[in-house]
């Protein structure tokens, strides 16, 4: 079929492990990547251009989810099919990619998310408290188990990109995938590994990680589960 | 309602409007910004020269106090203007993202 796929890479501060990502990306996929430099504070931008990688930099910092949706306007633009979201910090791995590809070329899905325990286990440790939380959360609104919720590998169809590009409100967060649900739309898990980061810092620490919970239970419940479906 | 209670609110009033005024005049508020402080400020006047009004009405709502019934119309207002600025925020950074979208997409196109 031939779909064509954009795959976005979202980076801040990430000078240390964006070379090591995208080189990972152009060898072992042949799909279209752009990097989306959300004005980061070191040199990530001079790193990209020094190698000739194909980058967006935003003027100002707004978060991941301003980041993701800039992709999406871009994508949208330039006529792609197919959007992959792909964390820049080195913690995904580019071989998986092709699977989350294949389910929705195959018209299996709506959304691919690239899942550590369709197979596997959860481990039982405070961050995977959280998970199982909002796995819970998405079941009693939806109906429907999603295993692995705040994994940031996701694809998402021309369906799924229309919908960021028309609502502003659409985070690169579990409550979007209760709301893409809400919409009839389908979402399927591809077992993956994902590696601890390398270098930098994580954005998450116990503070943060609370607020996080805290905002998408507050979405889920009571904004998304309220979700109109399409005709 | 005392005496001193309400000269302190028809001052603090006209302080405040006469801010209000002064403000718009140098163009650093919006009129339609302004209004509703304006309107806050004349019904605390309104307010404290028709002292029996609101001493009646607070009665017949129960208050024990009538200065009670002035304090929470004023958090109301308050609660409300907060609200306001609230959703203005809100409005004004999805404004700026689109910006900061627009511009780094342009700048791709350039390229």
């Amino acid at each position: 079929m031939g779909k064509k796929v954009l795959i976005i890479v979202p980076a801040y501060n990430e000078e240390l492990n964006i070379e090591k990502t995208i080189k990972d990306l152009t060898s072992k996929t042949d799909y279209d990547y752009l990097i989306i430099n959300d004005c980061s504070k070191d040199n990530t931008k001079e790193v990209c251009e020094k190698n000739g990688f194909n980058i967006l930099s935003l003027p100002i910092n707004y978060g991941l989810t301003s980041g993701i949706q800039v992709g999406m306007k871009y994508s949208y633009e330039n006529g792609y099919d197919i959007v992959i979201q792909f964390d820049g910090d080195g913690q995904h791995e580019a071989k998986y990619l092709k699977d989350l590809v294949k389910e929705i070329e195959n018209d299996n899905c709506n959304i691919a998310i690239g899942s550590r325990f369709v197979t596997k286990k959860k481990p039982k440790s405070m961050r995977m408290l959280g998970s199982r939380l909002l796995t819970v959360a998405i079941k009693i609104t939806t109906g429907k188990t999603i295993k692995d919720p705040t994994s940031g590998m996701r694809a998402f169809d021309k369906k799924a990109i229309e919908e960021f590009v028309k609502n502003n409100s659409l985070t690169p967060e579990p409550d979007t995938l209760v709301y893409m649900l809400k919409k009839k739309m389908k979402i399927k898990e591809v077992q993956v590994e994902m590696k601890e980061r390398e270098f930098g810092e994580s954005y998450l620490n116990p503070i943060k990680s609370a607020q996080y919970m805290i905002n998408m239970f507050f979405s889920i419940l009571f904004i998304r589960a309220i979700t109109r479906k399409n005709k | 309602m005392t005496l001193t209670l309400r000269i302190v609110l028809i001052i603090c009033s006209i302080i405040s409007f006469l801010l209000c005024v002064t403000k718009i005049k140098q163009a650093k508020l919006k009129v339609e910004n302004s209004v509703t402080w304006m309107i806050g400020s004349i019904v605390l006047i309104v307010m404290s020269i028709f002292s029996n009004v609101v001493e009646w009405i607070s009665y017949k709502l129960g208050f024990m106090a009538p200065v009670n019934f002035v304090f929470l119309i004023i958090i109301g207002f308050l609660l409300i203007q907060t609200f306001i600025d609230n959703i203005r925020i809100s409005t004004l950074n999805e404004k700026i993202k689109d910006l900061n979208h627009y511009i780094a997409l342009k700048e791709k196109n350039v390229k």
